[in-house]
């Protein structure tokens, strides 16, 4: 055997995945070296094809083999660059006793201001099996060698882990409230200021998402582990983070209605489409202002030295002044909380009929949702199936109740553009398309009304109870 | 599936070399190509340096589809694969009934990267037997390389006559003039009187006698690889394009 080694090809190299690594999780990477796209997988042979400039760092993909090969990836999420550096790459060939290639490798060797990785690229040729396996068994048997595309993760970036939206917090029954409440809230402090970056750069819409969800469960943890913190500091925290959300709001609301164009568009007869055209066209212009100044905010040194401090006192284990309850184990904690918890959402549902006003159907999805928190929050206590068996039909009702408080919202909001606060003129086309819209969120909102008593019957019954008591509902001389 | 014959009853005409450059060519030109080295004294795969596979050997071995495909080897050209010469085809025209039938697990075998082959060039003894028989019939083209020379002009006839008897259609048949040395009155005039003999057989592409494709066993390659710039790989190149696969 005889190795014939070809010039080395030096050009720049980019490594590409959404946010969430969907194809790092999957086994697949993507690289970009000078102009050539390619899709690498643990388990099936690598694709390319010609990288197109595209937007920023982030190049083109047009239709070819590695766009059919980015399958499974979801439409909410872009890709983006996670590190690049130089790439060399050196074509080998393998030889046998007559120079007849047997093997064909490319040795591309990737440098980052982090680290250097060796990609070995096999192209196996039709009736050479032995020698190729023998190259394979001598590379893997090289330090640090390991088979497959995704081993260049941890070479190029160590320590970047696979972003978690809603990373698990394990909790132990007996662990102190105070402390599964200030994991918590570390962990989705986490989450938010991971995707601080990825607003300010206008990655993908879930980047603010994700940000929302974060400080939302830092303020459900607050209001809802009730006396595990001082009352007064409970609720200075909770101003501040309310702070961080408010600037937040528009950009979603905005985005929530981009996304759902056609949607919407499918709410309205194909003649009113223009109209409703000209509302997303308006919708777009106003959201791209918004997120310039949102990134504005986030980029301020005001904000950073306000986070940055918030940081400091919720990571710090003594950050947290502990409350009346804050010793109390976590188990029987959880367990009075959802119990009760429980009990309102039962109570209040079960006063709703036909003629019950609006306001308390609000008020049971919001009770609802406090319950799916708790919930979520103190999952890790309790057997997984028999939560997923109760989660389900509370799922139902939340999405029913969800869906009526979305139709009502969007009434409010869209009936603003037909009165815009300059009193500027509404074009024609758009306040149709807008009126027929409100005329059928408005069907739409009633249609959701009335299955909500259909779908707290589906939630209220005698297995869910039973499951509910048998978790959640302590005997009397265990509680205090 | 196309199925190409280099065929020629007579010895040393230069059909190794054909098989050799067309198949080069025809994988140049983008397509899957299988070349079967079926002849023993023949030497494509000494030409692509693949060693001839021990478990070819045996008989019966197109029986066993699995190892036939597994004989097959990559070429170091792109597109372009091997199946080694063997002793004994004992089963060959077996092998040459079933390549044609989708259905044989033959077929199925022949499958190069999960594609089927769009052309297999077949590289045939010289013999005139029952095989060559079966090669007529399997081929969908029989290239015959014909030296001008008197005796060749008496081995071709007889080919064509026995494509008569034998009720084949004789349309398969693509003959050219290979070892073609121009200067020679008597090469110009035997191509001058076949031609006017069998006005359909004859491409207008010949290849021409040179030292180039004599230094094929030299080189172990296809002449395009190591002389691209040279009359020989023009003049197979135009027999590839007059072919028109």
């Amino acid at each position: 055997m005889r190795f014939a080694v070809g010039g080395a090809l030096r050009r720049d190299f980019a490594l590409y995945d959404c946010f969430d690594q969907p194809l790092r999780r999957s086994g697949r990477v993507l690289l970009r070296t000078g102009r050539d796209l390619v899709l690498l997988s643990d388990d099936s042979a690598p694709v390319s094809q010609k990288a197109e400039p595209g937007r920023g760092s982030l190049p083109a993909i047009a239709p070819g083999a590695v766009c059919d090969a980015l399958t499974g990836l979801s439409p909410l999420r872009a890709l983006m660059e996670h590190c690049a550096g130089r790439a060399e790459t050196i074509s080998v060939a393998v030889l046998d006793d007559m120079e007849k290639t047997c093997l064909r490798m490319q040795v591309i060797t990737l440098s980052t201001r982090s680290g250097v990785a060796t990609l070995v690229l096999m192209e196996p040729m039709r009736g050479y099996d032995r020698a190729h396996q023998r190259v394979v068994d001598a590379l893997l048997d090289c330090e640090g060698a390991s088979r497959g595309a995704t081993g260049l993760w941890p070479v190029l970036l160590p320590g970047v882990q696979p972003y978690q939206s809603k990373p698990e917090v394990p909790i132990t029954a007996d662990e102190p409230a105070h402390g599964v409440a200030a994991d918590l809230i570390r962990s989705s402090m986490s989450v938010f200021r991971q995707n601080e970056a990825g607003i300010i750069d206008d990655v993908d819409t879930e980047f603010l998402h994700d940000y929302r969800i974060g400080l939302r469960r830092i303020r459900s943890v607050l209001s809802l582990f009730r006396d595990v913190f001082p009352p007064e500091e409970t609720e200075e925290l909770q101003r501040a983070f309310s702070d961080l959300m408010a600037p937040t709001g528009r950009v979603r609301d905005l985005d929530v209605y981009l996304l759902g164009q056609s949607g919407f568009l499918a709410l309205v007869p194909e003649a009113l489409h223009p109209g409703l055209d000209l509302l997303f066209a308006r919708m777009k212009t106003e959201r791209d202002v918004a997120q310039r100044a949102l990134a504005r905010h986030l980029r301020s040194a005001r904000y950073t030295a306000r986070v940055a401090a918030l940081e400091a006192r919720l990571t710090d284990p003594e950050g947290l002044a502990p409350g009346p309850e804050s010793e109390r184990a976590a188990l029987p904690y959880a367990q009075a909380l959802i119990w009760k918890r429980y009990r309102k959402v039962c109570k209040l549902a079960r006063r709703i009929d036909a003629d019950t006003p609006d306001d308390d159907v609000h008020r049971l999805r919001i009770h609802c949702k406090k319950l799916r928190y708790l919930m979520e929050f103190f999952g890790p206590l309790f057997p997984k199936k028999k939560f997923r068996k109760i989660l389900k039909p509370l799922k139902g009702l939340q999405d029913n109740l969800g869906l009526f408080n979305d139709y009502s919202v969007q009434q409010m909001e869209l009936g603003r553009y037909l009165h815009p606060d300059n009193d500027a003129p509404v074009a024609t086309d758009m306040a149709a398309a807008v009126g027929a819209l409100l005329a059928t969120l408005s069907r739409l909102q009633a249609g959701e009304r009335t299955r909500v008593v259909a779908s707290f019957a589906a939630f209220d019954n005698r297995a869910v109870r039973s499951v509910f008591e048998e978790l959640f509902h302590q005997p009397e001389e265990a509680r205090r | 599936m196309h199925v190409i014959a280099c065929y020629s009853n007579k010895g040393g005409v230069g059909k190794t070399a054909t098989s050799v450059n067309l198949a080069h060519a025809i994988a140049r030109s983008g397509r899957q190509v299988l070349l079967c080295d079926l002849d023993p004294q023949g030497a494509s795969s000494y030409y692509f340096r693949v060693k001839p596979s021990k478990r070819l050997s045996e008989t019966r071995f197109f029986e066993d589809s699995d190892r036939f495909a597994d004989a097959i080897r990559a070429s170091d050209f792109a597109g372009l694969d091997i199946l080694p010469a063997n002793r004994s085809f004992r089963d060959f025209d077996r092998f040459l009934s079933r390549i044609r039938s989708k259905r044989s697990r033959l077929s199925k075998a022949l499958v190069a990267g999960g594609a089927e082959y769009d052309v297999v060039v077949l590289d045939c003894p010289p013999n005139f037997s029952l095989l060559s028989e079966n090669v007529f019939r399997a081929a969908d083209r029989i290239v015959v390389p014909v030296p001008p020379s008197t005796l060749s002009e008496r081995t071709f006839e007889q080919l064509v006559e026995f494509f008569k008897d034998q009720g084949l259609p004789r349309r398969k048949i693509s003959a050219f003039f290979s070892m073609v040395e121009g200067r020679k009155s008597l090469h110009r005039d035997t191509m001058a009187r076949m031609r006017a003999a069998y006005p359909k057989r004859f491409l207008a592409a010949s290849i021409p006698y040179s030292a180039d494709v004599e230094r094929m066993g030299l080189r172990r390659a296809p002449v395009a690889e190591y002389a691209p710039r040279s009359k020989a790989a023009a003049c197979y190149a135009d027999l590839f394009a007059e072919l028109a696969l």
